[in-house]
């Protein structure tokens, strides 16, 4: 039976590494989307991923569990991220891959999957990559954090140090944004929500 | 959340879409979009909007970052892994205690040896007093020996001597060398700056010589050249007067 976060930290915390190896191996891939998502660059982002862990290892000791660890994780990894975009002085660029391979993309997407659909859904992945440049870097953190990671908004809101209607605004605003971003980039919105 | 719900009440909205607003206000804006169009078509944009963002995954990439531990600190049994840095500091301070206690036996081991042989020094200072006798006396006849070759080089100073008790004719003999010595001073100098005269007449006269060779030259092509073109000029005479009688 697999143990639980808490119980791999404690372990982790009694000097135990191959406890906090399973911990990475479990949040390896969220940390690096997080981090790629803020970032939108795949080398930037696993740098951060690992510094991520890293730091995690070394506040071990002074980590007590109020947070979950994931939060605490999160945290670190978007203020590595912050620090990293202030150093670089980078705005939040997305890489476009060049090229479709088309066998990473079946992969990914599964064996069901046309070309059209991998080709379509590469189109969508590109037009969505290119609205999130759009928004302000506390509307983009607030929305991956909600649609890729699932924090709920007063997780957010710890994390952001911000009131829980900041939240809700900075997600609706960032949502409405992205809606006439895409809408400019050709994904039609549905007739229903034209008409209406 | 309350359960009362305002038109427009975006906060609401997005919870709503993204379900995490209790089941009563959940109720409450069912029913109100239901007759609320622009509520509706908020809902309906949001959730659209959620459901594109989903296409948005980052590529497939290996992070592969585990922590680790040298594997000879797991292999090695508890007596032969390494000792935490206190344990280190405590033995290193043990060791260090040891040897100095060790090293003050040893001193006042010594003060008891050396208190414990008297006779062998007073020994060795019985044989160096009489080496230093027989320096002492070898040196006396030395000093002898130069004393009399000294008395020996002196005889010829004695008439220096004499020359030197008379003071005013010492003086008056420095004061003739210092004459002579400043004669031939002002003869040197004189004599140099005669030469250097001559030879700035002499560079003088050189550059004079060949300004005017230069010059000479220069006038020579000129005149040359100043001949020629009246020669020229008095051809081309001749030829218009002939030209013009002939034309007559």
């Amino acid at each position: 039976m697999a143990r639980t976060d808490e119980e791999l930290v404690a372990l982790s915390r009694s000097g135990d590494v191959d406890s906090f190896n399973q911990l990475i191996v479990r949040w390896e891939r969220p940390i690096y989307a997080l981090a790629y998502r803020v970032l939108g660059h795949e080398e930037d982002a696993r740098d951060v991923c690992q510094d991520t862990f890293l730091r995690a290892y070394r506040a071990l000791p002074g980590f007590k569990g109020q947070a979950k660890f994931s939060s605490w994780l999160y945290r670190i990894a978007l203020n590595l991220c912050r620090d990293w975009m202030r150093r670089r002085r980078r705005t939040p660029v997305v890489q476009i891959p060049e090229g479709v391979d088309p066998a990473e993309l079946q992969s990914e997407a599964g064996a069901v999957e046309s070309i059209e659909d991998l080709v379509g859904r590469r189109e969508l992945n590109a037009i969505v990559e290119h609205a999130m440049r759009s928004l302000s870097e506390d509307q983009r953190t607030a929305i991956i954090l909600k649609e890729y990671h699932g924090l709920t908004f007063q997780e957010i809101a710890d994390m952001q140090g911000c009131p829980l209607s900041t939240v809700k605004t900075r997600l609706y605003q960032g949502l409405s944004q992205l809606r006439r971003q895409l809408e400019c980039h050709g994904r039609g919105v549905p007739e229903l929500v034209k008409r209406t | 959340m309350s359960e009362s719900f305002e038109c427009g009440d975006t906060g609401a909205l997005v919870a709503y879409v993204y379900d995490e607003c209790e089941p009563e206000v959940r109720e409450v804006i069912t029913a109100h979009a239901a007759r609320c169009a622009s509520c509706a078509a908020e809902i309906e944009g949001l959730g659209w909007t959620h459901q594109q963002l989903g296409a948005w995954m980052p590529p497939l990439a290996e992070v592969g970052f585990r922590m680790s531990v040298p594997s000879f600190e797991r292999s090695l049994p508890w007596w032969r892994a390494p000792l935490p840095a206190w344990a280190q500091a405590a033995a290193a301070v043990l060791v260090f205690g040891a040897g100095l206690s060790i090293g003050l036996a040893r001193g006042s081991g010594v003060d008891q040896a050396a208190s414990s042989q008297p006779s062998l020094v007073t020994a060795g200072d019985a044989a160096s007093r009489s080496d230093l006798a027989r320096m002492e006396q070898r040196l006396k006849n030395e000093m002898a020996q130069l004393r009399t070759a000294a008395s020996a080089a002196r005889i010829p100073e004695a008439p220096l001597a004499a020359r030197a008790g008379s003071g005013g004719a010492t003086m008056q003999e420095v004061q003739a060398l210092v004459e002579q010595s400043e004669e031939r001073q002002r003869r040197e100098f004189t004599l140099r700056s005669v030469e250097l005269v001559r030879d700035v007449e002499t560079q003088r006269r050189v550059d004079l010589a060949s300004v005017r060779e230069t010059l000479g030259q220069i006038q020579g092509v000129t005149g040359a050249e100043v001949r020629q073109q009246r020669e020229a000029i008095d051809q081309i005479n001749n030829y218009l007067i002939r030209v013009s009688q002939q034309g007559r």
